[in-house]
């Protein structure tokens, strides 16, 4: 594939129209800078008409104006034969798909070996793979301890994302037409496998928000990725959640191709309290809001978070015909459907999962009856839910009964970062707690869609959000995307050059998007909890965590 | 035992483990003492008081260190809060190394006199340091609604003052009035008060009787501007609750820090004066 880039570069004596292209396609390159600087990319394309975009069947079934819309999101690039794509356990925003080439998806890192198992969680990864086989996004070791911690945690039945049913040492071959990497993508999860251009490979790339646009507009494409993901991932996922454990592959292979595959956007409804119980669900990624009357009002008793299951209390109890709870999507939320008959089929084959269900039902009904009784429960969840903390991956709490306001959290934070602190000692106060405004290191991080250069990313390790400073325009996407506040737009105290990209930057004020990267290349850790000498600055990574801080588990 | 010992006192403590080595540490040291007293002779010269006075010139050093630590962020050496730990568990053995080593004696020297006083100085300073940022930040967290930056006060009280004046310019009469003569002043900027030690509301449903009153001479459009008015003033108040609590935990520094140095050189006079004679 030619260039675009260098053949639509104007002459000094061409008209404005070009120029103006000129500018767009730069701006294009600056959006995938990030990915061009790959050494394992071999040519990168420039914007994309419609009309390219057409001649790739994906995009075909797409009216134009909406891939004129989508086109700044996508790319194409031709990988070097060998190169790595990704790592398993790494995350991408990206959806592949192979216009032509071999790749092979496989687990590098078996388990066996216990790769990676004891670096520590704060260190660089930098230097592990020779330059010419460096993976466009490095893989994260945190992912394994992070699942297995889900897995330990008796309330959360956690979906494993073991992909493409492979075992260690299988590969799994990609072929011409098929796409890759929408998963995780879609759902902020690491990657499950390792995929490798086995010969020089095109591919169509696709960042995450064209790629959730797409969704929303095709039934089609829908359709498409949810086969995909019926077909790689839904019967591992099945086999792998703990409330299926032990089931013959027939029950788990029945309810994979009959199970629907539900998509929830941000306040949408899933159950309302009241109607005819349908069906069980299984949450695969997001958060739900769970919600019953006290009152003459709604109160929030409880959230749902991945891996959680809805429906075992109103179809296990007899009787019970309606749902007790109305339960609303707080984020991209993405389930499994089974219905009421299949269950039921499912309890008769298996009264171990029958058994499980019961145990996650009398809980439930605990939970949401405390809460109602303790309505200091329910005001921590609804407070949770609405400041995003059950989005949060690492959120900076500082205890307001023993800070003595020394300040060093912030200084410690300045002096790890050019002397610029990355959060501020202001925020949300909850019992005697103060909900710091720093990055919470979402699930989902709204502030990477959109960003016009790449420069706002995944790290390399765990969940941490990153701003890469050379990438950053200081375009403010993400510090307005962001429903924290978290992120803050700093002067340098320079001005861009005037052969900076895109044009409209020099001459001006740069500046640059800072946000907390809980200093994640120091081994000490974040210097804010390293530098509170009364030990009140405090990091949690989720909401038990802060009830058990407020005294209320 | 030692692990039922730590569980119990970890609601209390912020590091059971180091207040149990302070407690065994203080317990051996007051027993030597005894037993030197008891059994052997003691004066300053003895090897055991001698002993004692460079455990806790050591100590001293290891104490300073902590300020510097905190000065520098040297995330290296540890966290700053196993360092503030130690500086005050280490500070009360150093104390006490000091009294023993000067045998509970008033020294009779200049610079020995003035090292002892320090000594007791800088123990009850800290001391009283230590309560302080044990009481203060409890007294700050228990009935304020809002947290500031000590270093944003003016500001703070600035946007305040801007904000109440623009609403004024737009009242009549009997609240313009009230205004300049009961709320301008306190809006200037922040007004410690001692009475937020003990009650850290300051007193504030006493200052809310004339606002009450008011309320009810006012029309709907001036019980708007009034409520908005207290709405001002409450915050102005736990503003100026904030600066007296939080001026007293960094004023409390000042009588306790700087002297360190001036313990450092007297410690140096001492040293020379011995080897010299």
């Amino acid at each position: 594939m030619k260039n675009p880039i260098a053949e639509n570069k104007p002459g000094p004596n061409e008209n404005a129209a070009a120029s103006t292209h000129w500018v767009r396609v730069q701006q294009h390159r600056d959006r995938w800078s990030n990915y061009q600087g790959n050494e394992s990319i071999l040519r990168f394309s420039g914007k994309l008409s419609v009309k390219q975009l057409k001649s790739l069947p994906l995009f075909q079934n797409y009216p134009d104006e909406f891939l004129e819309e989508i086109s700044p999101d996508i790319s194409i690039a031709q990988w070097r034969g060998g190169a790595v794509l990704f790592e398993e356990g790494s995350y991408v925003d990206l959806m592949f798909y192979v216009i032509r080439g071999n790749l092979k998806a496989s687990l590098l890192k078996t388990r066996e070996n216990g790769d990676g198992a004891n670096r520590p969680i704060f260190a660089t990864r930098l230097g592990k793979a020779p330059a010419q086989d460096q993976p466009l996004v490095m893989d994260q070791t945190v992912f394994q301890q992070k699942i297995s911690a889900l897995e330990a945690a008796p309330e959360i039945a956690a979906l494993s994302t073991v992909a493409f049913n492979l075992q260690a040492g299988e590969t799994f071959q990609l072929k011409n037409g098929d796409i890759f990497g929408e998963i995780g993508a879609l759902n902020g999860w690491p990657q499950s496998v390792t995929v490798q251009a086995e010969t020089d490979s095109l591919l169509c790339q696709i960042r995450l928000p064209a790629l959730r646009k797409m969704k929303q507009q095709s039934t089609q494409f829908k359709e498409k990725s949810d086969a995909i993901y019926r077909e790689r991932f839904l019967a591992a996922q099945l086999r792998a959640t703990p409330l299926l454990q032990d089931c013959d592959e027939t029950l788990i292979n029945q309810l994979k191709d009959r199970a629907e595959l539900i998509s929830l956007s941000p306040g949408k409804t899933l159950v309302t309290e009241g109607e005819a119980v349908d069906a069980f669900y299984l949450l695969r990624s997001g958060n739900l809001q769970v919600s019953q009357t006290i009152g003459s009002s709604m109160a929030t008793v409880n959230y749902l978070s991945k891996g959680m299951t809805i429906g075992e209390v109103e179809l296990l109890l007899e009787g019970m015909e309606n749902w007790l709870w109305t339960i609303t999507s707080v984020a991209y939320s993405e389930l499994i459907k089974i219905s009421r008959k299949d269950f039921s089929e499912l309890m008769i084959q298996s009264p171990q999962v029958e058994r499980r269900l019961w145990a996650d039902a009398v809980r439930r009904i605990k939970e949401s009856g405390y809460s109602r009784k303790h309505l200091d429960q329910s005001e921590l969840i609804q407070f949770s839910l609405r400041k995003g903390l059950v989005e949060g991956n690492s959120i900076l709490l500082i205890d307001l009964e023993t800070c003595v306001r020394c300040d060093d959290c912030v200084r410690g934070c300045a002096a790890t970062h050019n002397g610029r602190p990355r959060f501020v000692r202001e925020g949300e106060k909850f019992g005697n707690f103060l909900i710091a405004r720093s990055c919470y290191h979402c699930e989902d991080p709204v502030c990477l869609i959109g960003c016009p250069t790449g420069a706002i990313r995944r790290a390399n390790v765990g969940d941490v959000v990153e701003v890469n400073e050379q990438l950053c325009i200081g375009c403010s996407n993400c510090a307005n995307k962001c429903p924290y506040d978290a992120i803050v737009m700093h002067e340098t105290d320079s001005r861009w050059p005037e052969n900076a990209l895109p044009e409209h930057l020099r001459g001006r004020e740069r500046k640059v998007a800072s946000k907390c990267d809980l200093c994640y290349t120091s081994n000490e850790g974040p210097a804010c909890v390293n530098n509170c000498p009364q030990g009140s600055a405090i990091r949690i990574n989720n909401i038990t965590e802060f009830q058990n801080l407020l005294g209320r588990d | 035992m030692l692990r039922e010992l730590t569980i119990y006192l970890r609601p209390y403590v912020q590091s059971p483990l180091m207040l149990l080595g302070f407690v065994a540490a203080f317990a051996g040291m007051s027993g030597i003492y005894l037993l030197g007293q008891t059994f052997w002779e003691m004066s300053a010269k003895t090897s055991w008081r001698v002993f004692y006075g460079i455990l806790a010139a050591l100590l001293l050093l290891a104490a300073i260190l902590y300020g510097y630590r905190r000065r520098t962020l040297q995330q290296r050496w540890g966290s700053s809060q196993t360092w503030l730990q130690c500086h005050i568990y280490g500070g009360g053995i150093f104390l006490l190394l000091v009294l023993m080593h000067s045998g509970f004696r008033v020294p009779s020297g200049i610079i020995t006199w003035s090292l002892w006083a320090l000594s007791i100085w800088m123990g009850a300073s800290g001391l009283l340091g230590t309560l302080l940022q044990k009481w203060l930040p409890k007294i700050l967290a228990s009935g304020l609604s809002i947290e500031v930056i000590y270093e944003r006060i003016p500001e703070l009280i600035g946007d305040i003052r801007q904000k109440s004046e623009v609403l004024v310019r737009g009242c009549e009469a009997p609240l313009s009035d009230f205004y300049r003569r009961n709320i301008a002043t306190a809006l200037q900027g922040p007004q410690p008060r001692l009475i937020y030690f003990f009650d850290i509301t300051g007193g504030i449903q006493t200052r809310m009787r004339q606002f009450n009153y008011l309320h009810s001479l006012l029309d709907d459009r001036g019980k708007t501007q009034l409520a908005l008015l207290t709405e001002y003033y409450k915050t102005k108040l736990e503003i100026d609750a904030h600066y007296t609590l939080q001026r007293a935990l960094r004023c409390w520094l000042f009588l306790h820090a700087p002297l360190s140095l001036a313990m450092i050189i007297l410690l140096i006079f001492h040293l020379y004066s011995i080897f010299w004679y």
